[in-house]
């Protein structure tokens, strides 16, 4: 290292070099041009991430991905649409699915419909649904969030609990949970978690944005999720469940004792508690989300993201090709399987029956193929609209307070209806209230 | 001659001119970059907004001029004008304890013969120096019921330990954070005006009978009077600027919205639901506000602590 600038040099003569080597017979169509290899910016967050982005980059010496973690989904969000109005956007990120349709009205994601033709077969029809809004293609599915049942095992066999297979079982199963031990819960109901609530009522059939040509209807409210809210006011007024916010420090000192005993969520929710619960790692299974009817199998998304194409985007078609293989490679995928990640590809998935379980159940031998069955089940019809973050943040502060002062859950359901039919009448949607 | 006698002092006055203006200039650039363009910017965006441009279920919205819109939507949010009700609640009970404490603590330190002064004025001021989100951390962890020592100690004598994230203890709790955070640095200036008091004052007083407390009720308190106006009018632009306490304690309670107070709505609006319009709109009348109050203040308590008649 006596001559920096020399060694500077050869290593830059050597990339050069190989970018010319490559360039003929590259995938990536738009790869290297006169001025050398190309540098996309991507925004990404989450454990998987660097290492999927070092594979791109080994195997594709002429598209040079350059990464940047700027927060978690709102976050990230937030600021994609603050730097593409400042034009400085980067030309790739991951966005959520439920709010892919804000980042596209935004003016965030560009239509990547002609990169990505024929893309659809690699993908389950409710996953690539998430990316497909009026016949345009936004978005390559990275992973998918389909909801489960995380349970303590170890608790449900000391307290002598059957897993439950139905909501009614479940609402049994709080009741004998808290009889056994009076400390004990079987779940929390978070006021704060939108995404959860929403998961358990597409399970149950409610439809909160639909789109019928130009128009929107709205409709939260409905039969469905009023249903839903009264079941989980029930269970919260006989303090069968904890109402508190997830994840703060009381939650993780009582989940760490065995007070909490499972969690209804994203596939994902493994790797949460992991983070926070390591110790009781091996004590957990996982087992598909009940269900409102008997013998029915569908389920909501809780999460799951998808990497876009900004409109900031130099190169679109060497963005688009990039986020084809992180959402299709069997590389990017193995990558993902290892951080705990679910791919959201049809061949990703099947990648994971040849892995190990996640590290929070070791010993669960079928978690996968339960995963996998899951996943089969979702429910293909799920939209999301222009505004979910209005709809998150109303919820949120609705439904907390409904929980603090005990009145209605289903009147927070009216009112977060009433402030995102509000915000998209501003904006200038056809909208219709239900 | 004459002519050089003219020019001179034109001369001398054109340098006069120039050096104030040289002086001026690094302060009137930063003043003119980091304040004057960003709030001429923020009025400039509450007059404009966000609408659909295209048409159709997915049109992308384009900015454009919405005249007084959004005044007109932050000044009929219920949420935004209950946060000011609960920032009145949390003010009556932050700035009176905060102030009251730091004159006392002022006036202790500043009695004649006290055992250690030096060690208890850093203790007091300490605080002041964690940064107000670890303190906020810090506190929260003392309220939850299982990392609270209160709790453990209150489950061992039997008696269960008061939620205080809850319903009407919530306002004291974080209340509390600010207070613990902020007496120490209004102590400090307290302290600091009770200092430059001359001597020959309490001699005087003392000729003529009075005890310590005598004097400092009859002649400290008086005398720090624009000290006292200058914190309380920190405290009160503190108070209508509280966002980092309720915002970190947020995670902890459902009973923090994301509207408990005037700021943390605007921080929603801008960045949680893209509207960085109305936000303007609701931080110009929260400046505009503020102004307004402090002149009040000022104009209020002017003639009896400056001994000013206006």
């Amino acid at each position: 290292m006596r001559h920096p600038v020399r060694t500077a040099a050869s290593v830059a003569a050597v990339a050069l070099t190989l970018a010319a080597c490559s360039s003929g017979g590259d995938d990536a169509g738009a790869g290297a041009t006169d001025e050398g290899p190309i540098t996309l910016d991507y925004w990404a967050w989450g454990t998987a991430q660097q290492p999927m982005v070092d594979a791109w980059n080994a195997a594709h010496p002429d598209v040079q991905v350059k990464r940047t973690d700027a927060g978690g989904g709102t976050d990230s969000s937030a600021k994609l649409v603050t730097a593409t109005r400042a034009e400085n956007a980067p030309d790739v990120a991951i966005v959520e699915y439920n709010t892919l349709p804000a980042m596209i009205v935004a003016g965030v994601a560009t239509d990547i419909s002609e990169h990505v033709d024929g893309l659809d077969s690699e993908f389950a029809p409710g996953v690539w649904n998430q990316v497909t809004f009026d016949g345009a293609t936004y978005g390559v599915p990275q992973d998918a969030g389909p909801q489960a049942l995380t349970y303590n095992k170890k608790r449900f066999d000391e307290l002598g609990i059957e897993v439950p297979t139905t909501w009614e079982e479940f609402a049994d199963a709080a009741e004998k949970v808290h009889e056994a031990d009076p400390d004990a819960y079987l779940t929390t109901y978070a006021p704060a978690e939108f995404g959860g609530f929403a998961g358990y009522a597409q399970q149950a059939g409610s439809e909160w944005w639909s789109v019928d040509g130009d128009a929107w209807t709205v409709d939260f409210d409905d039969e469905a999720s009023v249903a839903v809210a009264d079941y989980w006011e029930d269970l919260v007024d006989r303090d069968l469940v904890l109402a508190e916010p997830l994840l703060t420090p009381e939650w993780n000192a009582q989940l760490n004792k065995g007070d909490i005993l499972s969690w209804p969520a994203g596939l994902w929710a493994a790797g949460v508690l992991y983070g926070v619960a390591e110790e009781s790692a091996g004590d957990w299974a996982m087992a598909p989300l009940p269900q409102w009817t008997e013998g029915d199998s569908s389920v909501g998304f809780q999460g799951g993201s998808a990497v876009v194409v900004t409109t900031s985007a130099e190169h679109p078609e060497a963005a688009a090709e990039f986020a084809r293989w992180m959402g299709t490679s069997d590389e990017a995928a193995a990558a993902q399987i290892e951080q705990g990640q679910y791919p959201a590809s049809l061949s990703g998935q099947e990648l994971t029956l040849e892995s190990d379980p996640p590290l929070l159940m070791p010993e669960q031998e079928d978690y996968w193929e339960i995963a996998a069955r899951i996943t089969q089940d979702t429910i293909p019809e799920i939209s999301w609209g222009p505004d979910v973050n209005v709809a998150s943040s109303a919820f949120q502060d609705a439904m907390s307070k409904a929980v603090t002062n005990g009145t209605p859950f289903r009147d927070a359901l009216t009112r977060t209806e009433d402030e995102v039919v509000a915000d998209m009448e501003k904006s200038g949607f056809d909208v219709t209230q239900k | 001659m004459a002519t050089a006698l003219d020019t001179r002092p034109a001369r001398r006055t054109r340098r006069r001119w120039v050096a104030p203006w040289l002086f001026l200039l690094p302060a009137a650039l930063l003043f003119v970059t980091f304040l004057a363009i960003p709030v001429c910017y923020a009025l400039y965006l509450s007059f404009r907004g966000m609408r659909v441009s295209g048409g159709g279920p997915f049109g992308v919205r384009s900015e454009t001029w919405v005249g007084l819109d959004n005044y007109a939507t932050a000044f009929t949010d219920p949420e935004f004008l209950a946060g000011f009700g609960r920032l009145a609640i949390y003010g009556i009970i932050a700035v009176p304890l905060t102030l009251g404490l730091a004159l006392t603590f002022a006036l202790l330190l500043d009695l004649p013969r006290v055992a250690g002064a030096r060690f208890s004025r850093t203790a007091i001021f300490v605080p002041y120096a964690v940064p107000g989100v670890v303190a906020t951390l810090l506190w929260g962890f003392l309220y939850l019921p299982s990392t609270s020592p209160g709790s453990w100690v209150a489950a061992r004598l039997g008696i269960g330990a008061p939620d205080v994230l809850h319903g009407a203890m919530l306002y004291p709790s974080v209340a509390n954070i600010a207070i613990w955070s902020g007496v120490g640095f209004n102590m400090i200036i307290l302290y600091t005006s009770l200092r430059g008091i001359p001597a020959e004052v309490y001699e005087a007083a003392r000729l003529d009978g009075a005890n310590e407390w005598d004097i400092a009720y009859r002649v400290k308190i008086p005398l720090v009077g624009p000290a006292l106006v200058l914190t309380g009018l920190f405290a009160l632009i503190g108070t209508l600027q509280v966002y980092g306490e309720p915002t970190t304690l947020r995670p902890m309670t459902s009973a923090i919205s994301q509207t408990w107070v005037p700021l943390m709505t605007i921080y929603r609006d801008a960045f949680t639901r893209d509207d960085l319009s109305l936000a303007a709109a609701a931080s110009v009348a929260l400046a505009l506000g503020t102004l307004v109050v402090s002149v009040v203040l000022l104009r209020v308590t002017q003639k009896r602590s400056f001994g000013e008649v206006s």
